[in-house]
């Protein structure tokens, strides 16, 4: 085998040399990357951006050899009520939903993109783009059928393993999507979104991270919002071993529009990261953007938002929230809101809060006449309802409501 | 119906009820009157069962049974109510959904079937309009941002839809205008009845013009120091606590 590439590689960066050499013939795009990747490794504690989410430590004992398993039949999922087109990436092999290609849309499997300049930084993405070979891509018209697009991300095994989705929705065209990852696997997952929304477009993602408690998992989502389209993000997270959510939002165009939810339910020893980065670079642009944490246990809730105002974006009007509550005395909350603004006539604010369950309130309920179990439910859902009852198709926010029914009763 | 026998609560590591005993049979209205500080909504909630307002000694009986190691909603099932001094808002629940959801639980533990959906949205309507809540209120968050006034008639709203067996009032008068005053007095006076029983605690007489009370009470220095008939209220707004507080 070639010389490290690495300095002081951990085992899993050693083999890591040994996956890339071995996986299909590298592009000279993807050795670069594999050796712009190498020179970082995988991100410490003392990175910036990371000391919350240690990617360095949580991978050291695993190894990302490809050892894949013959897969067990996969369930229906939860939204197959909503009748979607269902995509699905299984241990990092694309299917296609069966049947014909409808109206207004085309989806194939497609070469990777061969760079992405607002990540050269980023050492996972940069590893992602070394290890992909093959992309789901997915382009919705004008006229496509209102109808949603399912990607269920399923890891079943050990391995650590690297997938994209390009998608692009075109001038004035809705498209809604929703993203599960679900499976028992155990190795790193490391998904990349590369999008974009045009002209007058809206665009309506749904992630749901719902995985074993083994995964360690970094999915980053990259999307350009042109001008008047719209983005909006509303997920769930239930954490995993470690669970790190990125959204990065260019709004590139005046008129273009982010709205960025995010809920996080953690018990055991779970871990749920979203950090999200809004760059505002036109006038007149509108960013929302609430969180939502909740952990109990030994829960590891870590949010890092931060906008950025560039000077050309006057009119600029973003706010951010983000609550934690912890429901134990060894739950954690880790905030990090930032804005970074260089327009002068913006709008711009930011709010974080941690604290526990307002102990008045739970006399209150409990004088009422509700136990203590159902009036820690009922607080906890009020606390949460903002970011579920901003989804606007209610099928989806009663399965959302469903599942934090469910996180409250479960052991 | 509510017999209190020697109670001393512990808030905070100082005791505030020294030995308090007090006695309301079924069917009458007992009002409380006593200086700021002297122990009333720390009474009520001992007897509602707050944590950290520990009953070192004594016993709380209702009907017949010690409720002190009661959880506080076992007490609520057992058709106790206390319309707070100061109601909590409860933010991101819906006030006619938090009600429902307390109505039904105390119907559970009493084992009876929850109530259906269209007959609590009459019921909650009517009983809206009798304490001067309009419908708007009741989708709103629970007491967020409302006023002072508001929130009294947010407690005299639940307090006619539970129909509690016993209900202690701290305070519901204050800060109400006049029409509001006679809403409470009218909410009391339908549910008055031999099966029932109030304490309602205040610091004027007013009330007591709408509900006329069976017997007065003084509170002072954790006791009660002076008991009489429904003059006393009268005679206490003329002469205040100050020879009470001396005795205590
Ligand atoms: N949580 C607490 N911690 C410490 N002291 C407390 C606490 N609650 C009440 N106290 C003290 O207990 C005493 C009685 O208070 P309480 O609220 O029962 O008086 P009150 O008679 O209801 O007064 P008011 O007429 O002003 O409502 C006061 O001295 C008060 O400071
Ligand atoms: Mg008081």
């Amino acid at each position: 085998m070639s010389r490290s590439l690495f300095i002081n590689p951990t085992a899993f960066e050693t083999d890591l040399q040994a996956a890339f050499a071995a996986c299909a013939k590298a592009n000279g795009v993807q050795t670069a990357a594999f050796e712009r990747f190498a020179k970082q490794g995988i991100p410490n504690r003392r990175v910036e951006g990371w000391k919350w989410s240690d990617f360095h430590g949580a991978l050291r004992g695993l190894s990302p050899a490809n050892d894949a398993e013959a897969q067990a039949d996969i369930a229906p999922s939860d939204f197959a009520a909503l009748n979607p087109l269902e995509f699905r990436i299984i241990d990092g092999r694309i299917e296609l939903p069966q049947g014909e290609l409808p109206d207004g849309m085309r989806y194939d499997v497609v070469d990777p993109v061969a760079t992405i300049p607002e990540l050269e930084h980023h050492a996972i993405a940069t590893l992602n783009v070394a290890m992909t070979r093959k992309a789901l891509g997915i382009e919705i018209g004008e006229d496509a059928p209102d109808r949603p697009i399912l990607i269920r991300h399923i890891n079943t095994n050990a391995a650590s393993t690297f997938t994209q989705t390009m998608m692009r929705v075109s001038v004035n065209a809705r498209a809604r999507l929703i993203e599960t990852y679900e499976g028992e696997g155990i190795g790193l997952y490391s998904h990349l979104f590369h999008m974009v929304v045009r002209d007058g477009a809206k665009f309506d993602r749904t992630v749901v991270h719902e995985t074993g408690a083994g995964q360690v998992v970094n999915t980053v989502c990259a999307a350009k919002v042109d001008a008047d389209a719209s983005f909006k993000q509303t997920s769930l997270s239930m954490g995993s071993r470690l669970a790190r959510h990125e959204t990065l939002v260019h709004l590139w165009a005046p008129g273009g529009s982010a709205e960025i939810y995010s809920l996080a339910l953690l018990r055991a020893e779970r871990h749920s990261d979203f950090t999200t980065h809004v760059v505002h670079k036109a006038p007149h642009c509108r960013t929302r953007q609430i969180h939502k944490g909740v952990a109990r246990d030994r829960g590891r809730n870590v949010f890092q938002g931060k906008f950025e105002v560039e000077r050309e974006a006057q009119q600029t009007d973003a706010k951010m929230t983000a609550n934690a509550l912890l429901l134990s005395n060894t739950a954690e909350a880790n905030h990090k809101p930032e804005l970074e603004i260089y327009a002068d006539d913006v709008e711009c604010a930011h709010g974080s809060t941690c604290g526990a369950l307002d102990e008045d309130a739970l006399f209150y309920l409990r004088q009422r006449g509700l136990n203590e179990a159902a009036a820690r439910a009922l607080l906890v859902e009020a606390f949460v309802g903002e970011v579920i009852d901003g989804i606007d198709d209610d099928r989806l926010g009663d399965i959302f409501r469903a599942s934090v029914a469910d996180w409250l009763v479960c052991e | 119906m509510l017999k209190i026998e020697n109670l001393h609560t512990t808030v905070g590591g100082n005791e505030i009820l020294k030995g308090l005993s007090l006695d309301v049979p079924a069917g009458e209205v007992h009002a409380i009157m006593g200086p700021n500080g002297s122990g009333k909504s720390t009474l009520s909630y001992t007897v509602a069962g707050r944590d950290g307002y520990e009953a070192t000694d004594g016993a709380v009986m209702l009907e017949g049974t010690n409720i002190l190691g009661l959880a506080p909603d076992a007490r609520a099932a057992k058709g106790l109510f206390l319309s707070f001094q100061h109601p909590m808002e409860i933010p991101g629940v819906q006030t006619m959904t938090f009600i429902r959801t307390a109505l039904n639980a105390q119907r559970r533990l009493r084992g009876e079937a929850d109530m259906s959906a269209a007959d609590f949205i009459r019921l909650i309507r009517e009983k809206a309009k009798l304490v001067g809540l309009d419908d708007a209120k009741l989708k709103r968050p629970f007491n967020v941002g409302f006023s002072g006034g508001e929130k009294k008639r947010m407690e005299m709203l639940q307090m006619a839809i539970f129909e509690p067996r016993f209900a202690i009032m701290d305070e519901t008068d204050s800060g109400l205008d006049i029409d509001a005053l006679k809403m409470v007095g009218e909410v009391v006076n339908a549910l008055r009845g031999p099966e029932r029983g109030f304490l309602i605690i205040t610091h004027y007489q007013r009330l007591l013009h709408y509900i006329k009370p069976d017997r007065v009470h003084v509170l002072a220095g954790g006791r009660i120091v002076k008991s009489g008939a429904a003059g006393l209220a009268a005679e206490l707004e003329k002469s205040g606590y100050e020879q009470f507080i001396e005795a205590a």
